[in-house]
This record gives C-alpha cells, sequence and structure tokens, in this order.
C-alpha cells in the first residue's frame, strides 16, 4: 500500500512538473497556431526566431550586464524583429496560393537562423540568467519549482493579453477579418499586409518570451535547442487543433505533463519517441486536433 | 690574385652550401595535425586541447626544436586544429583527408570516445598485414578516455588515464576515509558513451567493490567487477539517466531523493552534470558525498554550476600540483585554454612527439613521408614510459593503454582543490 500511494504522488508530482514545463510548449504553439489562424500557413522558424530572441537578451545580459526584466524585454522585441523580417522574406512576396513555397521558405528560414547562432557561439551552450533559481515550494509530499511556476504564471498573463489584443482591440479585429476572409477585409480597408505582419510581430513577442523563458528555466541558451522546440511547437499546434489559441494551450501543458509522466514510466531513451508517436496518432486519427473546428471558407 | 679569386670562390661555395643547409632546415619542420570538438557542447575540451597544444609546441620549438635523422633542428609545425565537433563522420573525413592530402606526421586528437572508435576502425589493425588496406597513419589521442580503445588498431595510440583504477582507488580512499558513508546512487547521460559505460561499466562496479551499498532500483547481478550486471543496471534504472541536451532533470532528481543515499554519483560532462546538479540543489536533496565524471572536473564545471556543484569530488589526471604542472598551467591559460584531465594531455603529447620524432630517426622530405610515418609509429610504439605533468606515465605495450598518475579534487568554495594524492 505504502508502494501504491508512493507511485501515486510520484505520478502527479511528475505530471504536475510536466503541466509547468509544458508552459513554454504552450507559448511557442500559440505563436504558430497565431500565425496559421491569421494566414492559413505554417511558419516552421518561428521557435528559431525564439530563440535567436532569447540570445539577444544574452547578448544585452553579457555585453551591458542588463538586469533581468530588460533581458527578457529585448529577447521579446528581437524575436518580434525578427517575426516580422521572416514574414517579409518567407511569407510576402510568395502568392498565398502557394502554401508549399512558403512552408519551405521557412524551413529554410529556421537552419538559417539556427547555423547563424552555431557560426556566432560555436554551437556552445550559453549560462543564462535563471529566475527563481533556488525557489522551491514543498506542499505536504508535493514540490514546485518556482521558476516554472513563474514562467507558468508569465505564459498565463502573455495569453491573456494576446486574447485581449485579437478580441477587444482593432488589430485583434483586423486579425480574425483577415484569417476570416482576406479579400473580404480588403475590401473594408484592412491593410491584409500590415496586418499579417503585426500578427507575425505579436507571434515573435510571445516566442521571445517562451525563448527567454525557457532559457531561464534550464539555465543554458544552446541551438540544440531550436529543433526540439520546433518539433513540440508543431505537435502541440496539431494536438490543440490548427488555428486554436485555447487548444494550443492545453495542448502544450498535455505533452508537457505526457512526456514527463513517460520518462517517469519507460526511461529517457523512449521518452521522446512516445511524444512523436503522440503526432503520428493525432494527424492520423484527428488531423484537427482536440480543439479546432473544421474550416470552411468561401 | 688567381689564387685570391680561387679562395673566393671557394668561400662563395661554402657559404652557399652553409646557407642551403640552413635554409634547407629552415623550411623542414615536423607537421602534426589536431582535431577535437571546437563546436557543440563539447566545444571546450577540443579549444582547450588545442591551445595545449600549440603552447606545448611553441614551448618545444623555443627551447630549439626537434632534432632529425641528420642532425639539424627543426621546429614543430601544427599545420591545423580541426573541427571534429564529436561526430564520427566528421572526424573519419578529417583522419582521411590528414592521411591523403598532408605532410603530418602524427595526428592528434581527438574529442568523444565514440569518435575515436570509429576512427580508429578505420586504420590498419595489425602494422604490415598487406592484406589490411586500412589507413597508415599513426594518431595520438588525448581525450577519449574509454577504456580499451587502443587495442583497435597499432597506429592507435593514446595517453588518457585509466578510469578503472582512477575510481578502483578513489572509491577504496573515501571508504577508508568517510566511514558514515555507507550507501550510493546516481545518474548518467545514455547519450554519451564515454559517461554511460563508464558509470555502468565501472564506477558503480568499483563502489561496490569498496564495500558501498547500492541503494537505486534493485539489480541482483550487480557486483564489484568491471561490467558486472550492467545490461540489467540500464534497463533497471533507466528513468534516473538523461541525455546530454535534456533541459528538464525534475523527474530524475526525485528519483535520486527517494533512494536517499549517503552518495550521489552524477557520472555526466559539464553541461548536462551542472543541470542535474541544479536540480538536485532545488529539491534540496544533500548527499553526504557528491562524486564527479573525470571529464567533469574542468573549469566548464565551475563556469556553468559553481554552487551547486560545492563539495563534489572527481579523480583527475591533471592539477597543478608541480611545477612543471604550474608553469604549462599559465602558459596555456595565457593562450586562451585551461588545462584539465584532458587538455594536459594534449600538452604532454606535443612532448612525446618531439621525444618519438627523435627516436625514430626522421628524414622530414616529402619522399620520406610514409616510411617517416611508419618509423614515427615504431618509435611511438617503444616509448613505454615518459614525464608527464604532474608525474611519469607508463604505457602497457600489449594493451597499448597508458597509466597515469592522478589526483583527487574537490569543489571547495567555488574552486577545484586537491584533496588527496594517492600516491602518497
Amino acid at each position: 500500500m505504502e508502494d501504491f500511494w508512493y507511485e501515486f504522488i510520484e505520478i502527479i508530482q511528475t505530471i504536475g512538473d510536466g503541466l509547468l514545463f509544458g508552459s513554454t510548449y504552450a507559448l511557442i504553439g500559440i505563436g504558430f497556431t497565431l500565425i496559421f489562424g491569421a494566414m492559413g500557413k505554417l511558419n516552421m522558424s518561428y521557435a528559431a526566431a525564439a530563440i535567436a530572441g532569447a540570445y539577444s537578451g544574452l547578448a544585452a545580459f553579457v555585453l551591458i550586464d542588463a538586469p533581468l526584466f530588460l533581458v527578457f524585454l529585448i529577447s521579446s522585441f528581437a524575436s518580434a524583429v525578427l517575426g516580422y523580417l521572416l514574414y517579409l522574406c518567407c511569407f510576402r512576396f510568395i502568392p498565398s496560393s502557394n502554401h508549399l513555397a512558403a512552408l519551405m521558405a521557412s524551413v529554410g528560414g529556421l537552419f538559417l537562423i539556427d547555423e547563424l547562432i552555431v557560426h556566432a557561439t560555436q554551437g556552445s551552450p550559453l549560462t543564462f540568467p535563471s529566475i527563481f533559481e533556488d525557489s522551491y515550494f514543498e506542499i505536504g509530499p508535493f514540490g514546485i519549482r518556482g521558476d516554472l511556476l513563474f514562467v507558468f504564471l508569465i505564459g498565463l498573463v502573455s495569453t491573456g493579453i494576446l486574447l485581449y489584443v485579437l478580441f477587444r482591440t482593432r488589430l485583434g479585429l483586423a486579425t480574425r477579418a483577415v484569417a476570416q476572409q482576406d479579400v473580404a477585409a480588403r475590401l473594408c480597408g484592412i491593410g491584409v499586409h500590415k496586418t499579417n505582419s503585426m500578427t507575425f510581430a505579436i507571434a515573435g513577442l510571445l516566442g521571445g518570451i517562451a525563448g527567454a523563458m525557457t532559457a531561464a528555466a534550464v539555465g543554458v541558451l544552446s541551438p540544440v535547442m531550436t529543433v526540439p522546440l520546433t518539433i513540440k511547437g508543431l505537435i502541440v499546434t496539431v494536438i490543440g487543433g490548427l488555428g486554436s489559441i485555447p487548444g494550443a494551450i492545453i495542448a502544450g501543458l498535455f505533452v508537457g505533463g505526457f512526456e514527463n509522466v513517460f520518462l517517469y514510466v519507460r526511461g529517457i531513451d523512449e521518452r521522446d519517441m512516445y511524444v512523436v508517436a503522440l503526432l503520428f496518432i493525432f494527424l492520423v486519427f484527428r488531423p484537427n486536433g482536440l480543439f479546432s473546428k473544421t474550416i470552411t471558407r468561401d | 690574385m688567381k689564387k685570391i679569386t680561387q679562395l673566393l670562390m671557394a668561400g662563395l661555395l661554402v657559404s652557399f652550401f652553409i646557407f642551403a643547409q640552413n635554409s634547407f632546415a629552415a623550411d623542414r619542420s615536423v607537421k602534426v595535425l589536431g582535431w577535437g570538438a571546437k563546436s557543440g557542447p563539447l566545444k571546450s575540451f577540443g579549444v582547450n586541447s588545442e591551445a595545449a597544444l600549440r603552447s606545448a609546441v611553441d614551448q618545444i620549438n623555443s627551447a630549439g626544436g626537434v632534432r632529425m635523422g641528420d642532425g639539424t633542428m627543426v621546429p614543430m609545425e601544427v599545420i591545423g586544429y580541426e573541427d571534429s565537433s564529436c561526430k564520427k563522420d566528421q572526424a573519419i573525413a578529417i583522419l582521411r583527408k590528414t592521411a591523403s592530402t598532408t605532410d603530418a606526421v602524427v595526428g592528434m586528437g581527438t574529442t568523444c570516445s565514440g569518435v575515436c572508435q570509429a576512427m580508429f576502425g578505420v586504420l590498419q589493425k595489425k602494422v604490415g598485414d598487406t592484406s589490411d588496406s586500412g589507413l597508415q597513419m599513426p594518431i595520438l589521442a588525448d581525450t577519449c578516455i574509454r577504456p580499451g580503445l587502443a587495442k583497435i588498431s597499432d597506429w592507435a595510440f593514446r595517453n588518457v588515464p585509466n578510469e578503472v583504477s582512477m575510481y578502483d582507488e578513489l572509491f577504496a580512499w573515501l571508504k577508508k576515509t568517510h566511514p558514515n558513508v555507507k550507501t550510493f546512487t546516481g545518474g548518467s547521460e545514455t547519450d554519451q558513451g564515454h559517461s554511460f559505460g563508464t558509470y555502468t561499466a565501472i564506477i558503480v562496479q568499483k563502489a561496490i567493490k569498496a564495500g558501498f551499498e547500492w541503494v537505486g532500483p534493485s539489480v541482483s547481478q550487480l557486483g564489484p567487477k568491471v561490467g558486472q550486471g550492467k545490461k540489467e543496471l540500464i534497463a533497471a534504472a533507466k528513468s534516473q539517466h538523461w541525455l546530454m541536451g535534456d533541459t528538464n532533470y525534475t523527474v530524475q532528481a526525485r528519483k535520486i531523493k527517494k533512494q536517499n543515499a549517503d552518495m550521489v554519483i552524477v557520472a555526466s560532462h559539464p553541461f548536462s552534470a551542472c543541470g542535474m546538479l541544479k536540480e538536485m540543489k532545488r529539491q534540496r536533496i544533500k548527499p553526504k558525498m557528491l562524486v564527479g565524471l573525470t571529464s567533469s572536473a574542468s573549469q566548464e564545471t565551475l563556469n556553468g554550476c559553481m554552487k551547486a556543484a560545492e563539495g563534489i569530488i572527481i579523480p583527475t589526471g591533471f592539477a597543478p600540483i608541480t611545477a612543471e604542472a604550474n608553469k604549462a598551467n599559465g602558459i596555456v591559460a595565457k593562450a586562451g585554454g585551461f588545462l584539465d584531465l584532458h587538455s594536459s594531455a594534449a600538452w604532454e603529447n606535443a612532448y612525446l612527439v618531439k621525444t618519438a620524432v627523435e627516436r625514430a630517426s626522421l628524414m622530414g622530405t616529402p619522399n620520406s613521408l610514409q616510411q617517416d610515418r611508419m618509423n614515427f609509429r615504431n618509435a611511438l610504439a617503444s616509448i613505454t614510459a615518459m614525464d608527464g605533468l604532474i608525474g611519469p606515465v607508463t604505457r602497457d605495450p600489449d594493451s597499448g593503454e597508458a597509466t597515469k598518475p592522478y589526483v583527487y579534487a574537490q569543489v571547495v568554495n567555488g574552486k577545484w582543490k586537491v584533496i588527496h594524492d594517492p600516491r602518497g
């Protein structure tokens, strides 16, 4: 019986840790889904831009000894600028009907950013300033990492702000209008390209926060993080449903919890196999994900 | 007048020959080419080995260089230090290029045991075996430390410590000096051959041999012999290991916390060792003793997690405990590197090359390259003892493995401190 309770507590704790860490996946997933919702296209270079943004924040920390809040701010804005540039390079001038070209251009963007980071840092991991590194709250048999709790709260706040922008501002109205029918939006006087570029920049802001949060939680920043974050972001987007922001949040937390449970049950060598299998299963059996509605345009 | 002209002519002729010989000597050099990880998570290994190798070569050259077979003194030259990035295919490509397109007499490096294993595999296995078309290029390794690799080829040489004896003596000493430490557990990174192999085949077994009790997941087959119960240990403890690039260690740390061992072993390279140590600190895991992997006895660990690593004990083949080691340490630091267990071997290897070249009577001409490589290999094989930075280094001609002196270092107040020298 004692063993049962121990295992029960451990599983709950494992899921809890995973959920908290999953909030970074959720932030990345929201960025993916925001761009997909607005343009109907996947920006594969999104997570790489998020990590590149975090590197910019780190550069400010190293070069001018910037305080933590400035590090996060710079990470966020740098990622927004990168998001805007990626929109110009990979989406703006490619015909909207050519989905494959835009997808491949953004894959190219992912590898280019990755290579630029490797070139600049020789691929070596760099220490990122941690937040609440030593804070650990113990509640009965359970423990909660303070830094992950902070990441989780920042994720919630960011999502709240994003939802406010989307549903309570003219920019959000324009974004939703372009997402629903870009021709009609244009006829109403909405600048489609301006709205799309703003969407990329806002998604970039969010990505920069996610990149900096992930680096702060881990304590290091490394280019080896870009591809796994891209994969996790994609998995989250697919499971949550392409275009669904609540879906991305829930799926992000779910993927975080899921991978931790499989680490606990099956060990480190099999953990990622099950997470990727989850993507495969959703794509085959529920391609619209958990929350996405069937999109019917025109 | 005629006589004076003849004397002048003779003088000019002699001067010409002297000048020609000097300029020939100046053009000649003993060329070596190094490679190691200069990018990726193990970048510091390659960077430090390169700095150590180049610094040692500078010292040799400023002391006169290397004596060739015809008696002339020539400089040693590092014609390059390539980035093998801890990737097997990259290292093999560099080895092939070095053997076929350069006049390097020896290849020096490289980072990562798995890479060395693959690279040594493309060398000719037995010298003189005409049926074996493997590369005939001497390789002198400084970093890849996994036991047994030198047996792969007669062309492969290693100046790396023997981890079996290092951990054997370390645990025996810890048992004697810390009788209150009775139980142990630990974890490692599964995607790094050296860390995981050493942990599952040597470290755990040697701790058991010394009398410590394993309190990790139950593995009845575990015992004191090297490799005993390794397969079963890997299967049973799979949830308390991690990957080198991992970002979340909560599950592994909690498993270890539950086992409540007196001694925790974190057998991992600095990047992931720091991740795990930070998580252990966060979860308030305070074992009586922390033991680490040889490769983590480096500045990299202090840079990454000085506070979390406080108290960790690691056996290491280098510490500035002799005048020679102290001097080398200062020189390499000025060159932008750190001397540690691995890079100190790169320093020693430069002097080993000098000794072997002088013993082999190399000619160092373009026409003699293949013969020079063979003579160099034979000379290297004949060397069974040399002066290392912290003491004599010997080599067993049968196994090809080196035996190096080592000390036990501990992080004390954020700095590495030598706490014991087994030689007394």
